[in-house]
């Protein structure tokens, strides 16, 4: 008896098993066959936006930043259209990439929400890989042109737009004026002037006051936010690397090492060390994408001895003083049933609403890649963290000027190569062996 | 005489025995369909996407068919990652379980005072998460860090040496970070062994004159060489596969000289433009390779 009561019961388990396996599946497609039947009643793209209604899905990471940014534009948006809904889920930028990468192996594009938020340095190549995910909103009507051109640079892929940037990463010269003082400079000493200038200032400032001008945790970003300051990409216009022959990346990566070897520039670990070093006073000041004010602004004991400006320049023809260090765009998906909603949404706050990003200043510390948001007045009111200087106007006169490069499907590949390339300069070997290395690598990689 | 003839005549369907042997399949059916389902399909799965090109809805199959095989020896980032796994393996398994020898002899002396605290102490280090300790590594190692101050306090640098930046030095830390985590769990299998070593044969061999190192020799590694056999097979997988390290500890850098392959199969999967096919290709290399080192170390040790 007890015998065949232990034969039936694992076989029920065993059916269990099955049964839950399929019972997974099927609640899924339960859940998607919800959501369509919600939105058999809206309009076509072109209605105006005063009929749509529904919820709008959102994957972004960040709940003091993007999140908190989708939230803000929700009640914004509510305003015009009292039939919206939102539902921000906090997911990780890496777990975004993974789950696009699986969903897209296994087929099931109804697993993607309404709109997602992607890394600028990634867009390209996801949509690239995957244009079966991402819904083209050349023609929607949000207006491209009003935002910084090397932003909305990051989400076209051939002459199509399917991006809409958010948060600059516009890169800024964030340093201690009290350090400069003792050594016997002000910022506008460091304003505008080539990397040549800023070792020569640097080495006055370290022999006087013990401290290196700046820290970084990954040579890999240094290079590709000089090389971007003088319009230089790693790639061809057709698509291939530009590596070995790079006059650009010659001089970026020379400049790099005599940074290193002056010791103006103090290479740390992590990003925790990097943060800490110029919190702590360990280095002068530091280069960054403009979003690293929000970890100055912790250590409010300094509040008032900091100060911003442009970041040097390469001394070579289309040098400039600006460059991108960051952020993120969203996208549509293709597969979303709400797309005339998402795209009325984001047009209305993210592409249009000056009250939007005066919302978000000061709680996020988001500045908008959308030029209009900078004419408004809190932008121009003066931080008395940074001196009683107007940083928000000055960096979004900044972002205006950044030159626009491609970043294409291989970009990661590709700043892999150059850091480790890098490394091997760094331990003797020579430039030009070492970047027709990587350059053979990337080729290799690229060669599916 | 009614009972015996009755039996006779209703012959059960099912004998004793054979219900026995039926309800162990039952029981075995469960384990072995969820093995299937959750281990051998994914295997299978992986090599079919390892046939494949492309990404996402636009696999095809590649041409010719063995190509991401062939793509794996002229891969110079993967031959990287193949050598800085080997020098781990190399350098770090010999190193751990002579340690894990000499700890477990110690801790078997019957004369060892305090011995549930050692045990305890040695064994702790297994118990810590992995992105938790190679979180704290990299902590301890960096350059404003607890290494670094006190070697600068007992004089052995001036100024502290930046460890995870330069190549070898942060292949050291990986290494010892390997051997501060690991060791503790061969010094326990080795004692579970170690205990099963009848005292008497130590005893008779210390009459007939035997020294401790020929007890060691003599009795301790010949009688506990199974487990030595199956420690080292483990070590060698677990290093080949070795993947938090790198993502956590070092991040594989400076540049990719401390990557091991898992880290570059992640990278190729999902950081760089994603190329699933050839991620898996490089997995059935790993398993190739611990497949081979693992029989050699079965032919080469197992005596019996």
């Amino acid at each position: 008896m007890k015998k065949i009561l232990a034969i039936t019961l694992s076989i029920l388990m065993l059916f269990t098993i099955t049964a839950c396996g399929n019972g997974g599946s099927g609640s899924t497609n339960v859940g998607s066959a919800d959501i369509s039947a919600d939105n058999t009643v809206t309009p076509p793209p072109d209605s105006d936006g005063a009929e749509l209604s529904g919820t709008i899905v959102v994957w972004c990471w960040d709940p003091t930043y993007n999140i908190f940014a989708m939230d803000e534009a929700a009640k914004i948006y509510r305003e015009i259209n009292p039939n919206f809904d939102i539902e921000v889920v906090d997911m990780p930028m890496d777990e975004i990439q993974t789950t696009l990468i699986t969903t897209a192996a296994s087929g099931t594009l109804n697993n993607l929400p309404d709109i997602f938020l992607l890394p600028d340095y990634a867009f390209q190549k996801n949509v690239i890989q995957f244009p079966e995910m991402f819904f083209d909103i050349t023609d929607s009507g949000i207006p491209f042109h009003e935002f910084a051109s090397s932003a909305v640079a990051n989400s076209v892929v051939d002459g199509r737009n399917y991006g809409v940037s958010f948060g600059a990463g516009t890169t800024i010269f964030a340093v201690r004026t009290d350090y400069l003082t003792e050594a016997g400079f002000t910022v506008d000493d460091f304003t505008d002037i080539t990397w040549g200038q800023f070792i020569e200032l640097g080495k006055v400032v370290l022999e006087k006051t013990g401290r290196p001008m700046i820290s970084t945790s990954s040579g890999g970003d240094f290079i590709s936010f000089m090389l971007q300051s003088a319009g230089a990409s790693l790639f061809h216009a057709d698509g291939t690397p530009n590596i070995a022959n790079n006059s650009t990346l010659h001089d970026a990566i020379n400049t790099y090492l005599e940074l290193i070897n002056t010791g103006v520039l103090l290479q740390v670990n992590n990003w925790d060390e990097y943060t800490t070093s110029f919190i702590s006073g360990a280095v002068t000041g530091t280069i960054s994408g403009c979003w690293i004010i929000g970890s100055m602004q912790t250590a409010q004991d300094q509040s008032g001895n900091w100060a911003v400006t442009n970041m040097p320049r390469l001394d070579i023809p289309g040098g400039t003083n600006y460059s991108n260090f960051g952020g993120s765009s969203w996208a549509i998906s293709s597969n979303s049933e709400n797309a005339a909603l998402a795209i009325d949404f984001l047009k209305h706050t993210f592409a249009g609403s000056v009250e939007f990003y005066e919302n978000i200043l000061e709680s996020s510390g988001a500045l908008p890649t959308w030029l209009p948001a900078g004419t408004s007045n809190i932008y121009m009111e003066p931080q008395p963290f940074f001196g009683g200087q107007a940083i928000f106007t000055d960096i979004v006169g900044y972002t205006e000027h950044i030159p626009a490069i491609i970043t294409g499907e291989f970009w990661s590949e590709v700043s892999v190569a150059v850091t480790n390339a890098v490394v091997n300069i760094l331990g003797g070997a020579d430039i030009t062996v070492a970047l027709q290395e990587a350059e053979d690598t990337v080729i290799f990689q690229m060669g599916r | 005489m009614h009972i015996p003839n009755s039996h006779a005549t209703r012959k059960p369907f099912l004998s004793l025995e054979r219900k026995r042997s039926l309800s162990g399949w039952a029981f075995l059916s469960v384990a072995a369909c969820l093995i299937i389902w959750l281990n051998f399909y994914p295997m299978v799965r992986g090599f079919i996407i390892a046939l494949h090109t492309g990404a996402g809805a636009n696999m095809t199959l590649s041409n010719p068919i063995y190509r991401n095989f062939a793509r794996l020896f002229e891969d110079p980032q993967f031959r990287q990652t193949v050598s800085t796994t080997f020098l781990y393996l190399i350098v770090q398994v010999p190193i751990m379980l002579v340690l894990a020898l000499i700890l477990a002899s110690m801790l078997n002396q019957p004369s060892l005072k305090g011995k549930a605290i050692f045990r305890t102490a040695i064994f702790l280090p297994c118990a810590v998460g992995l992105v938790a300790y190679a979180l704290i590594f990299r902590q301890m190692f960096a350059h404003d860090g607890l290494i670094n101050s006190v070697l600068i306090g007992i004089g052995v640098f001036e100024t502290g040496h930046n460890w995870l930046n330069s190549v070898w030095s942060a292949r050291l830390v990986i290494i010892i970070g390997l051997l501060w985590r690991w060791t503790g769990f061969a010094t326990v299998l080795y004692l579970a062994g170690l205990q099963n070593i009848d005292r008497s044969i130590y005893e008779a061999a210390k009459i007939d004159g035997a020294g401790i190192f020929q007890q060691f020799w003599k009795i301790t590694i010949p009688l506990l060489s199974p487990i030595i056999l199956l420690t080292a097979i483990m070590s060698t997988n677990g290093t080949l596969q070795l993947f938090d390290e790198s993502m956590n500890l070092t991040g594989g850098r400076p540049g990719m000289s401390t990557m091991t392959m898992s880290h570059y199969i992640y990278q190729t999967a999902f950081v760089h433009s994603p190329n699933l096919s050839y991620a898996s290709a490089m997995s059935f290399a790993i398993f190739i390779f611990v497949a081979v080192l693992a029989l050699i170390q079965i032919k080469v040790g197992d005596k019996r």
